[in-house]
């Protein structure tokens, strides 16, 4: 494997050897290293010193099920500390074929030059790297410049691309790539660095992996039955039916019997429509419509959990792929919204212009909050939308996300830490998931570590403290591996297994404690990043209204205690 | 007393009207939940539902109420902190 440095004001391509230290690491915790070692953590984060890491897990490579996944990092401009989104599709399984152990894009492209559009194309492949304008792809949404890519680079390629969020470098774009099927629906979504993509003039980045191949295995018998292990106890697991079949729009009447679904602009944690945005009227409505649509879907090749969707409408035609929990949360109950097809059309609006839909959901109920549209209206949600894609000043600000809506439209009630928009768990009715909003590196950040899952009281605050802590250091590790967090299922049955597949692939001896000490590295090089560049004990804080306001039907208020918070990462 | 049950994911019961997933009971006075299970034939292998009534997790020794709502939600198994936080 080979550390690929792009430096894009050069327009240069040097393939190094992979540094002593960094080789441990894949994934998150790869770019965490990297971030720390090359960025200056005060720099501005659309300037010419950040720099965008693309890197593959550790695990990554091999087709192991729910195991492909893609880190991409940088320093983030919405929250302006350390960030990391993660992704499935195929990037990651590209980037490991040409032997990538990760991608750093240093600098910026110029605006003029071969580009009359100010855009640029990145081409990767075994003899190198090539600099191409992007002027016939260059403001188009995210569907069109796919199919524009695909038709100029041939369909076996890889794709991460910026839409016109990214283009227009708003702190809520995102960063897509292709899934198995070549549909661009694979976000690494959260913290604005498809902005950063943008500011280096980049709109897209073609792995052409032709002549590559997988990663060679230090033990491949040991691998293989390793492999064999996980998945048949990926396949066995009661989880992974329940999640084939219904997705990750299950947790909609899951949150909603905790008292946990954000509703209105986070005003309630149960809504009365949840039922006609629940994974199982989902499913019932797939079923009924047919056509196009699938209630099961992998994003990435040899999944065997296929937890993704496609959601088509009344005609048998795709509005939207996938429609995910965490989209039917931010742009349905948030907004009062209690119809899937309605959201369907937010979702694939947000996603063709390239942006966090969980971002713009909450930007969009503070915006409802402020009276620019009302609960429950998704006709005006769509109208606000379009302002976004016109690139009206209103747009531009929606475009920024929840607290840049919030401050400008004069909103209290903004649910964000350290600037970015919280996930669809309220912080006041699932308060492990609400502790680590507040103290993950990586802002309001449900991935990080979510606890809605676990056998604990979710309205008590104390108990919660180590289930956060045990999350978000699970959580790193797998973001470091690359491995999905529904691996989770398989790896838990049999957690040797994680060491077992690391030591057959990559001849190390590492112990069956592998996960945590990835996940608790990772969690420390990323708050000493955030440390250099400015942030307190302050900045671990849930927004003031939520120690106060009562959040029905459990009248329930954030009550984690500062002294408790603040020991978070004291192992 | 009558209690409302949800039934979440695979638990829903099929019939011939299409998916159950929201009933009401009658159990006798001093019912548990674990007597609730047993009418449902559902028996949860080690933490594999979670069981929630009025919004908070129990376990199968809580006594019922009259007007209850219960969910029971598959859920992955193993309970040790460790373990929390995996999936969305």
């Amino acid at each position: 494997m080979e550390v690929w440095r792009v430096n894009l004001a050069e327009q240069s391509l040097k393939r190094e050897p992979v540094p002593e230290s960094w080789s441990r690491f894949g994934g998150r915790g790869l770019s965490a290293r990297i971030l720390l070692d090359e960025v200056p953590p005060t720099c501005e984060p659309l300037g010419p010193h950040n720099k965008l890491i693309f890197a593959p897990g550790l695990l990554t490579g091999h087709v192991l099920t729910s195991c492909d996944r893609l880190s991409v990092g940088a320093k983030s401009p919405l929250t302006r500390g350390i960030k990391e989104a993660n992704a499935g599709g195929s990037t990651g399984l590209h980037m490991t074929n040409m032997g990538m152990k990760a991608l750093i894009l240093e600098k910026e492209l110029p605006a003029n030059g071969k580009t009359k559009s100010g855009w640029w194309v990145l081409h990767l492949s075994l003899t190198g790297a090539r600099f191409e304008p992007a002027d016939d792809v260059a403001g188009l949404g995210v569907h069109d410049a796919t199919e524009k890519l695909l038709a100029r680079y041939g369909k076996k390629v890889g794709i991460a691309l910026i839409g016109p969020g990214g283009e227009m470098r708003l702190s809520a774009a995102g960063i897509q790539n292709l899934d198995k099927d070549n549909l661009p629906s694979r976000m690494a979504g959260r913290g604005g660095l498809g902005a950063v993509m943008g500011a280096k003039r980049l709109k897209a980045i073609v792995f052409d992996d032709a002549g590559g191949k997988k990663p060679s295995l230090a033990n491949a018998e040991a691998f293989k039955a390793a492999q064999k292990k996980f998945t048949k106890n990926t396949l066995e697991h009661p989880q992974t039916k329940g999640f084939h079949d219904y997705g990750t729009p299950a947790m909609v009447r899951m949150t909603n019997a905790f008292g946990g679904l954000p509703t209105r602009n986070f005003s309630s944690g149960v809504f009365e429509g949840a039922e006609t945005i629940s994974g199982e009227f989902m499913r019932e409505v797939l079923l009924k419509r047919g056509g196009e649509s699938e209630p099961s879907h992998a994003c990435m090749a040899g999944c065997v959990i296929q937890c993704s969707n496609v959601y088509g409408g009344e005609d048998g035609k795709a509005i939207v792929a996938p429609l995910e929990y965490e989209t039917i949360g931010l742009m349905g109950s948030n907004l009062g919204i209690p119809d899937l097809d309605a959201v369907a059309r937010l979702n694939w609006e947000a996603s063709d212009l390239g942006l966090d839909a969980i971002e713009i959901g909450a930007a969009l109920g503070v915006a409802a909050e402020a009276g620019l549209m009302k609960f429950g209206d998704g006709t005006r949600a769509l109208e606000l939308m379009r302002e976004i894609r016109q690139a009206t000043p209103l747009g531009r600000i929606l475009g920024h996300g929840a607290t840049m809506t919030g401050r400008v439209l004069g909103v209290l009630r903004v649910p964000a830490v350290k600037g970015q928009a919280m996930a669809a768990y309220e912080p006041r009715g699932i308060k492990g998931t609400g502790t680590t909003y507040v103290t993950s590196p990586q802002g309001a950040d449900h991935t990080a570590g979510n606890t809605v899952r676990a056998k604990v009281d979710h309205l008590d605050a104390k108990a919660n403290i180590a289930i956060s802590r045990g999350a978000q250091i699970n959580s790193a590790g797998f973001d470091t591996l690359g491995a999905c967090l529904f691996a989770g299922f398989g790896f838990m049955t049999a957690p040797e297994v994680i060491s077992e597949l690391l030591n057959a692939r990559y001849g190390w001896q590492v112990g069956t404690d592998i996960l945590q000490l990835l996940g608790k590295e990772t969690l420390t090089l990323e708050r000493e990043f955030n440390r250099r560049a400015g942030f307190t004990a302050a900045d671990d804080r849930i927004p003031e209204y939520m120690r106060t306001e009562p959040l029905p039907p459990h009248n329930a208020v954030f009550d984690a205690t500062d002294e408790d918070l603040d020991g978070m990462f004291n192992w | 007393m009558r209690v409302t049950v949800h039934l979440h994911t695979v638990l829903q019961r099929k019939t011939p009207e299409g998916m159950l997933r929201q009933l009401e009971m009658m159990l006798p006075p001093a019912g548990t939940l674990g007597d609730l299970l047993r009418t449902l034939d559902i028996t949860p292998q080690g933490d594999a539902i979670l069981l929630v009534v009025n919004g908070r997790q129990v376990d199968v020794t809580q006594p019922l109420s009259e007007g209850d709502e219960i969910h029971l939600i598959p859920a992955l198994s193993g309970g040790a902190p460790h373990h929390a936080g995996l999936a969305d």
